[in-house]
């Protein structure tokens, strides 16, 4: 027997019908994905404001003076000045700052001779018992050393090249967020994560609803095939969770107004993929438990801990042991991570995703075949 | 288009822990209204997934012929009708949405499912709620409906499973009345059922006990086999037994 | 004790859910001993009606008297005396018989001692072991029916209610479960049971028949099948098969038949009508006199509502 398409439109007009039908599925789709991110997007503010950070200036020149300026300036440092080994002794006692700062004597000289393999030097003592600020921190420092790097360019136009050469490897890193906005990295990390998991979770019941209400036997009766029930699923919720992309979207750019840099055509085209991707695995799901209970457990344990844990969204790839490196490529949330924040924050051709497209191509074609191949035509347990 | 013979050789069938046939032998003939009797649990639901082709067995066969034509499972499948015991109905389709939806599975061209559909709604009197959702229908109109859809295709083999349980009188009285007005030389039916009094309303009975297949044949005829005047005796003496 | 002691009494019943009346309008007095069937389809109202008599359920319109109280108002009065066996399995799967019995017997207050003493008896009496080791959901059908009875009369109601006890057990728990059932009504039990077995409600000493709401018929099992076919119903059998133009013919002239197998029933009071009817096809069957049947009493009843 051959693939029927007039049965596979079947099975998703009749899903379509399902969905139009049941408010409250249709209510929590559309309206959770608006709730969660705009509520991140809003409420968590991962910036540090006005941090203390001691400093002990021992060089003592115009040019640390000026640093220590611009540094102040940024915002994100309350920068208190310490004289002398007592006044030191004393601050570390009082435990209030989670920083100091160390200036070394010779900075000025160091950096007005701007000698590339002798830079000048500034020494950050953070506490480490709270990582998160720490490393923040330090980010954020470097953010100000490039800062500085650039006003110091700017008055001593002699000296440009090799400030543009210091400064270059510290650049790099916020090229894309230079105001260090974490606003800017969540919503569309979060409208990945919240739209892939929703896209789960949606199809692995509709299966396993089939089991349970035991339609599913009177379906296995008929000629329909299992390719034509899962092409018939997949569409109308593709269509519902494109649509939800589609307010993210909106939502992100128009609202949060977070610079989308990228193509437009290939942030699309990466969608589909990617949910396409993820409501097949929730067929797979599905076919696999066939109860709603068992599916929506597993739903929450493929879809959701990956989403956070190995994407990248919380804890960066590169930082992670090398066996994790390679296990988080197993899940299409890291690539879709990349492929959005790189989209949504610089202008990079398509090309130098193609890494990262392949693998959720790869994914969702991998989950189609395999819901296909799970799903039983018989009612044997 | 005659109706389908099918024959269990010697099946056997483990559900889970439970053996839930074992080494069944039975022959539903073509064109006749055949009753699997048997309380719960005896393997009714097992037989008729068997012979729905949703269920394999783990030994012996079974076998489909037409006119002494043999069929394959394949084949046979795509002419069975089945229904099954436990609600598998859209709560919130409507009855006519129903039809339309096995009219496309069963890929029926619209110039010939439309007489067919008013010819079953007309039958089963279904026709005043054809709009109404089959989650708000009445016992005996579910499985009424459940019927409509499994007859669009014109099976030639129509398997019930407890069509009549949890159905009033009436209802149960038209739901037979059905079953004999399209059960034919066109088809083969083949209905279980827990109520001992309904084995006198099919022409063969077949008996089934813990999974054995005690006796078939005309349902006097196994009375006068046991010895009893009514069917629940048989379960009673094979249990004392 | 007096055995025409009226324990339930039920006059103009009517509840509503909304616009739908699930009960509607229904009158009929139980008394003391009395083994009363309550029949009818799913969603006849048979449950909506046992509900408002325990107390579950208040009355749109009518009243509900148990021994002389208002259900409505004295609630607490009749609970203790009230054992109700719901249509869904009401123990907990994975405790035992016994926990589940604890359980319930605490939830009338008695000590452990009496939920002790009690559950012997009744274990005895129901002749299942008293320390069953398994959980509940290992137990075959007919043995959790029966716990789930002992569960109910732990408390030793007057008045036992069973709902559909017997739906998708076999045979022979039937048989074992009535056979219970006219032992506790000859200790005095009221007991009220619904089904929708017609073959189990010929053991009943008085059944109704409802139907949307309405009690269609009432009486004991030979009353209704008098009053319903004073005419006997006719078994025909065929010797050609003739079948369907005679069941067109029948119908033609107003006159019932259902397929049973190779035979026909036929409910034919107008036994002139019955032979007009059947005169062309004199030669292709043979008839006898059958006894009615309480599925034939009930579509009586029906299909004579529907006429009038």
């Amino acid at each position: 027997m051959m693939f029927s398409w007039r049965r596979a439109r079947s099975v998703a007009y009749k899903e379509y019908k399902h969905i139009l039908r049941d408010p409250f599925t249709l209510i929590v789709t559309l309206v959770l994905p608006l709730v969660f991110v705009g509520m991140f997007g809003f409420v968590i503010d991962l910036d540090y404001k006005h941090m203390r950070v001691y400093v002990r200036d021992n060089d003592q020149t115009s040019v640390s003076r000026r640093f220590l300026q611009e540094v102040a300036s940024s915002g994100y440092f309350n920068l208190t000045p310490v004289h002398g080994q007592f006044q030191l002794d004393q601050a570390l006692q009082r435990n209030d700052s989670p920083a100091l700062m160390v200036i070394r004597s010779g900075f000025g000289r160091r950096v007005r001779a701007a000698n590339p393999g002798e830079p000048g030097q500034i020494q950050l003592l953070a506490d480490g018992t709270d990582n998160v600020q720490a490393s923040i921190m330090g980010t954020y420092l470097q953010g100000a050393v490039q800062k500085a790097n650039a006003v110091f360019a700017r008055d001593n136009p002699e000296l440009a090249d090799a400030a543009a050469q210091a400064g270059e490897q510290v650049r790099s890193r916020f090229l894309f967020n230079p105001e260090l906005n974490s606003r800017w990295f969540i919503v569309p990390a979060l409208s990945t994560i919240i739209i892939g998991f929703l896209a789960i979770v949606l199809t692995a019941l509709t299966v396993a609803k089939e089991w349970e209400n035991g339609s599913m036997e009177l379906l296995l009766s008929t000629p329909v095939r299992p390719a034509e029930i899962v092409l018939g699923k997949l569409v109308p919720y593709f269509l519902l969770t494109f649509f939800d992309v589609l307010v993210v979207f909106v939502l992100a750019v128009y609202v949060f107004r977070i610079p989308f840099l990228g193509s437009f055509i290939f942030y699309m085209a990466a969608c589909w993929v990617y949910i396409t991707g993820a409501l097949a695995l929730g067929l797979v799901i599905s076919v696999v438990t066939r109860q709603q209970q068992a599916a929506i457990q597993f739903a929450f344990a493929v879809g959701l801990l990956p989403s956070f844990i190995f994407s990248g969204f919380i804890f960066p790839i590169e930082n992670m042991p090398l066996f994790f490196r390679y296990f988080t490529a197993l899940f299409p949330q890291r690539w879709f991570l990349l492929i959005s924040r790189t989209v949504f924050l610089s202008d990079a051709a398509p090309a130098t995703l193609a890494t990262a497209f392949g693998a959720i191509v790869l994914f969702a074609a991998a989950m189609i075949v395999l819901a296909v191949q799970k799903f039983k035509t018989d009612v044997e347990p | 288009m005659p109706a389908l013979r099918a024959q269990v050789r010697g099946v056997s069938k483990k559900m889970g822990r439970a053996q839930a046939l074992r080494q069944v032998d039975a022959l539903f003939d073509a064109g006749k209204v055949h009753g699997i009797i048997g309380p719960n649990g005896a393997g009714k639901t097992t037989l008729i997934r068997l012979l729905a082709g949703l269920l394999h067995p783990d030994t012996g066969s079974v076998s489909y012929s037409e006119g002494g034509q043999k069929f394959s499972s394949a084949q046979a499948k795509r002419v069975t009708g089945y229904f099954p015991q436990e609600p598998s109905l859209y709560p919130d389709l409507t009855c006519e949405e129903h039809l339309e939806f096995f009219r496309d599975l069963y890929a029926l061209p619209q110039e010939e499912f439309e007489p067919r559909a008013r010819e079953l709604l007309q039958a089963t009197g279904m026709e005043p709620f054809k709009d109404r959702a089959a989650g708000k229908l009445s016992g005996g109109m579910y499985k009424k409906l459940g019927l409509m859809c499994v007859l669009l295709n014109r099976p030639k083999l129509l398997l019930l499973d407890e069509p009549t349980v949890g159905v009033d009188p009436v209802s149960r009285q038209e739901l037979w009345d059905l079953v004999y007005g399209f059960a034919g030389e066109n088809m083969t039916v083949v209905v279980s059922t827990s109520y001992m009094d309904e084995a006198g309303r099919c022409a063969q009975v077949h008996v089934l006990s813990d999974g054995q297949m005690l006796a078939s044949g005309a349902p006097q005829a196994v009375m006068r086999q046991f010895g009893v005047n009514d069917f629940a005796e048989i379960f009673l003496n094979h249990e004392r037994k | 004790m007096n055995e025409n002691e009226t324990v339930i009494r039920v006059k103009d019943l009517v509840v509503a859910f909304g616009s739908f009346h699930a009960v509607d309008g229904v009158s009929f007095d139980v008394h003391r001993g009395e083994i009363f069937g309550f029949l009818g389809a799913n969603g006849a109202g048979k449950t909506t009606t046992i509900r408002t008599i325990c107390g579950l359920l208040n009355p749109s319109a009518g009243t509900v008297e148990v021994n002389g109280h208002d259900v409505s108002s004295s609630t607490a009065v009749l609970k203790p005396l009230i054992g109700y066996m719901s249509q869904k399995f009401t123990l907990y799967p994975d405790l035992t018989v016994r926990e589940n019995m604890n359980f319930a017997g605490s939830l009338y207050g008695m000590s452990p001692r009496q939920i002790a003493a009690r559950a012997h008896k009744l274990m005895e009496f129901i002749g299942l072991p008293e320390n069953i080791p398994d959980p509940v959901s290992h137990l075959s059908g007919g043995v959790k029916q029966m716990a789930a009875l002992a569960s109910a009369l732990l408390h030793d109601p007057e008045l036992v209610f069973l709902d559909e006890p017997t739906a998708g057990t076999s045979p022979q728990t039937r048989v074992a479960f009535w056979a219970l059932i006219r032992r506790l009504a000859q200790l005095g039990k009221t007991v009220f049971v619904t089904t929708h077995y017609m073959d189990e409600a010929e053991y009943c000493g008085r059944i109704a028949l409802m139907e949307r709401g309405k009690i269609v018929a009432m009486g004991t099992p030979e009353e209704l099948k008098k009053e319903f076919f004073p005419v006997k119903p006719l078994e025909l059998t065929f010797l050609h098969p003739v079948q369907n133009a005679l069941r067109a013919a029948l119908a033609q002239a107003g006159i019932a038949s259902a397929v049973f197998g190779n035979n026909l029933r036929v409910r034919a009071p107008d036994r002139a009508a019955f032979e007009r009817a059947t005169a062309p096809f004199r030669n292709d069957f043979t008839v006898c006199e059958t006894n009615p049947t309480l599925e034939d009493v009930f579509l009586q009843a029906v299909s004579g509502r529907k006429k009038a």
